[in-house]
């Protein structure tokens, strides 16, 4: 297993950076945080791009940094590799002649350009010229390019914040593959709660220069839930459930997936992707998608209905004179979210350990990968 | 024993080109550092660089003539290192043209420089090629125009080049008469008649010359414009 | 392709190293430095030198002043043949000549000169908007110049219409393409250069001395004292004469203090 053990901080005029934070880099691990939060700073860091910050910084016991012995390892001999927000692809060089930038500059090299190419599904693309590609072409070519570093640790900052949403849906299918196919720890940086849901495993949460949390991708988003009025969010957290469950029929004849919670069912409209059976799907359910009622609903056109009881009822906490609640309801042992106004609260008479019923629409299950 | 018209062409294209390697040797690195400082410093070198724009040669050519004199430290050092004196030599009108050039060589190159930035500096660290790597694979082909831009007005406006060569050269055929100078010379002693001649042809071949550099320069300028 | 063409390069640089050093390689030619206005006078002379000596020769023609300060600053020349006495008895006084070697070669002559009209010293009289002289602060025949001016009275006229020249040659220049319409410029001037002007008498101001000096330490007296003798001989004085220069003797007897008598001479 990858480990990553940062310890540093770094001073800007009005901005201070701190972090002592020792990172499992097991798959995708997302960085999410506001714009100005320190997430690229925090990438450009470990890449060493960063030159004035004082502490250490040790990947697999192998120190990066450490300025109280006076050791900087340079950016290029890290053995990690870093794909920027706008792809700085060489416009001198062609696709293939940027891929083979760098992979002349790998040291026993066992990816070569031509599989690459194929990977990132860039073959027709190889003797173009850069200028001509779109954002999302030039992205997976920044993407393959850094993939035939063959590094150690691969750091994406914000690698589809330019991209239009199919393009976006198809560069995030291709990043969970390559690091399924080439075992590859991934630290991904973004500010999009909905990308980093799709692919992470864990989560980093970064506000103003500090850790404020850190673990698995649904626990860290479910305890956004709680604390996103402190973050200044600037409309990116959507109080939500996040779901990794594990598909029980790819159809059911009608139309629509269903995936397996326990002994409950879950409905979503299928998807054209080739997906298998017990293959694990990540979705997500706005807490504003879902309602409770006190009986198991009848006749009704949703076709979600999960049973459970109440294990929390939270008012907001920001504005006192905020007129909503957020429940949270366990079903099978998975909590649920589930965003009411206090005029129905008060209706229903909700409390604690109360029985309840849950039901959404098919349509209110996400998922944005497939 | 070739004319003398002839042997000045051959000092003066011997300098102009001993000049713009020199100048390029020693202005890339000097713009890089200018392009790359951030210190108040920075402002004070850059007007040391740009001094020779607005000096007169011949105040400038004094002032290294009498630098280089035998009577005075730079002379004196360098004759002690290489037996030779200074003043007078070709190695003097070098190093004055050297001078005397700096800013058409350091400024351009500067700008292009400062143009390129760092992003794709990093990039290239990101796939693991280390500074001069990156000097030659990402800068060099990416400022071409701008070498090509500076070595040319380096060479040319060390070809035209008069005062600070009179100076401290000392107008000695073979050694540091050059073409501007003999050109002078005719005038001064009333050969009109090769003195058109010179003029003439210095006027043509760098116009050929600086023609050429814009030509070459001309289709990256186009993709600059696409992308 | 970067590095052929570096290569390239490297090559033509080296060739051209070759053949600049090889055709520099004259066994240590005499070299004359020589005041720019003399020049050519100094080059048809040669002809004849080289032919009676066999001496190699290379000629370093310059202003006055430069040469002046370049051979103070180690200058590798031989000779100095000046336009001006004030700075070969400079070199003297500093010890950088070689004793008793400063001589009077030749006495400048002045002339009025205009492209557009006949010329006769009558026109001194009338002023035109613009009249070229050298500089006479720091050129011999600009000094000369505004000598006679003053000796002919005439000098307050002038001074607010001059156009001054660094050196006479800049001056003749200035005349012959009739930048301006005329002006006082070197007799020499006219002669090499087939014109008509007329000569002012050498009476109006003080000799132009035109000296020379031999460098010490140079290594070529030998070659250098025999350019001097040959300059200095009777026979090459005529020629330098004929080339419009004033005669040495008929000067020297006129040479006096500026008199009434000048004036009165060219107001009719």
């Amino acid at each position: 297993m990858t480990t990553l053990r940062l310890d540093f901080n770094l001073n800007y005029k009005a901005f201070n950076f701190t972090i002592n934070q020792t990172i499992d880099l097991t798959g995708i691990t997302g960085v999410f945080g506001h714009s100005g939060s320190g997430k690229s700073t925090l990438l450009r860091a470990i890449a060493g791009l960063e030159k004035k910050l004082t502490g250490s910084i040790v990947l697999n016991d192998k120190a990066l940094l450490n300025t109280s012995q006076k050791l900087y390892e340079k950016p290029e001999q890290r053995g990690i590799s870093l794909v920027f927000q706008d792809s700085r692809l060489f416009p001198h060089l062609t696709v293939r002649d940027n891929l083979k930038y760098a992979a002349k500059r790998c040291i026993n090299s066992k990816l070569n350009p031509t599989d690459i190419l194929k990977l990132t599904e860039l073959e027709h693309l190889a003797d173009a010229n850069v200028d001509e590609l779109s954002s999302g072409q030039k992205q997976r070519v920044a993407l393959a390019r850094a993939l035939l570093t063959e590094p150690k640790l691969l750091l994406l900052d914000e690698p589809l914040s330019a991209l239009d949403q199919a393009s976006k849906n198809k560069l995030l299918s291709l990043i969970v593959k390559i690091q399924q196919q080439l075992n590859l720890p991934i630290l991904y940086v973004s500010h999009s709660l909905d990308e980093l849901q799709q692919v992470c495993d864990n989560m980093l949460i970064l506000s103003q220069g500090n850790v404020i949390n850190y673990g698995n991708i649904h626990h860290t988003i479910h305890q956004l839930n709680f604390y996103s009025d402190h973050l200044p969010s600037e409309g990116l957290i959507h109080q939500q459930t996040s779901l990794s469950l594990p598909i029980a029929s790819k159809d059911n004849g009608q139309g629509l997936m269903v995936l397996a919670l326990a002994e409950q069912e879950i409905f979503l409209p299928s998807l054209p992707n080739q997906l298998f059976k017990n293959e694990q799907l990540r979705c997500f359910i706005l807490a504003s998608d879902i309602s409770i009622c006190l009986s198991e609903p009848q006749n009704s056109s949703i076709v979600n209905h999960l049973s459970g009881s109440i294990s929390a009822i939270e008012s907001r906490t920001v504005d006192a004179n905020s007129n909503s609640v957020l429940v949270t309801v366990i079903c099978s042992e998975q909590e649920f979210f589930v965003h009411i106004s206090t005029f129905s609260q008060q209706k229903l008479a909700l409390y604690i350990n109360q029985p309840v019923h849950l039901q959404f629409k098919a349509g209110a299950v996400r998922t944005y990968l497939y | 024993m070739p004319s003398p018209d002839f042997l000045a062409l051959v000092v003066t294209l011997k300098m102009a080109t001993v000049t713009t390697v020199i100048l390029l040797l020693i202005g890339t690195p000097l713009a890089w550092y200018l392009a790359k400082m951030t210190s108040r410093f920075k402002v004070i070198i850059e007007a040391i660089v740009a001094l020779p724009l607005v000096l007169p040669p011949t105040v400038l050519g004094f002032y290294l003539l009498i630098a280089f004199s035998p009577q005075h430290l730079p002379g004196q050092i360098w004759q002690q290192v290489t037996g030779q004196q200074l003043a007078f030599s070709f190695s003097a009108i070098v190093i004055g043209s050297v001078l005397y050039s700096l800013p058409f060589v350091v400024q351009p190159l500067q700008k292009a420089f400062e143009q390129l930035g760092d992003s794709l500096l990093e990039a290239g660290a990101m796939l693991g090629a280390g500074p001069f790597d990156r000097f030659f694979t990402i800068v060099l082909p990416l400022t071409k125009a701008s070498f090509i831009t500076a070595a040319s007005l380096g060479f040319a406006h060390t070809v035209g080049e008069f005062g600070v060569i009179l100076m401290i050269g000392g107008n000695i055929p073979g050694e540091t008469r050059v073409l501007s100078i003999t050109l002078f010379d005719h005038v001064e002693a009333f050969d009109y008649a090769k003195a058109h001649i010179l003029a003439i042809s210095l006027l043509i071949g760098s116009m050929i010359l600086l023609a050429c550099v814009y030509l070459l320069n001309l289709p990256r300028n186009k993709t600059d414009k696409l992308s | 392709m970067q590095l052929s063409k570096l290569s390239s390069l490297i090559i033509f640089c080296s060739l051209l190293y070759m053949s600049a050093s090889f055709a520099s390689q004259n066994n240590n030619p005499l070299r004359i430095a020589v005041a720019a206005n003399f020049t050519p006078v100094l080059k048809a002379l040669l002809v004849e030198f080289h032919q009676k000596t066999n001496i190699e020769t290379q000629i370093i023609s310059g202003a006055t002043g430069a040469l002046f300060l370049q051979i103070k600053h180690g200058a590798p020349f031989d000779i100095l043949i000046s336009a001006d006495s004030v700075r070969p008895k400079r070199l003297e006084q500093q010890g950088l000549i070689v004793n008793d070697s400063r001589k009077t070669y030749a006495l400048g002559q002045l002339a009025l000169f205009s492209m557009e009209h006949k010329t006769q010293l009558t026109d001194l009289e009338k002023p035109s908007k613009h009249f070229a002289i050298a500089n006479p602060d720091i050129a011999p025949y600009g000094k000369a110049a505004k000598q006679t001016l003053q000796h002919l009275g005439l000098w307050h006229q002038y001074k607010k219409n001059l156009i001054t020249g660094i050196n006479v040659n800049q001056t003749f220049a200035q005349i012959r393409s009739r930048a301006v319409s005329s002006g006082i410029i070197a007799n020499s001037q006219l002669v090499i250069n087939k014109l008509a002007g007329v000569v002012i008498p050498t009476s109006y101001h003080q000799p132009i001395e035109q000296q020379l000096v031999i460098i010490k330490n140079q290594g070529n007296y030998d070659f250098a004292k025999q350019l001097s003798d040959y300059l200095l001989s009777p026979k090459v004085q005529q020629k330098i004469v004929n080339f419009g220069y004033a005669n040495h003797e008929l000067t020297e007897s006129i040479a006096k203090p500026l008199t009434q008598q000048g004036i009165s001479h060219a107001k009719p």
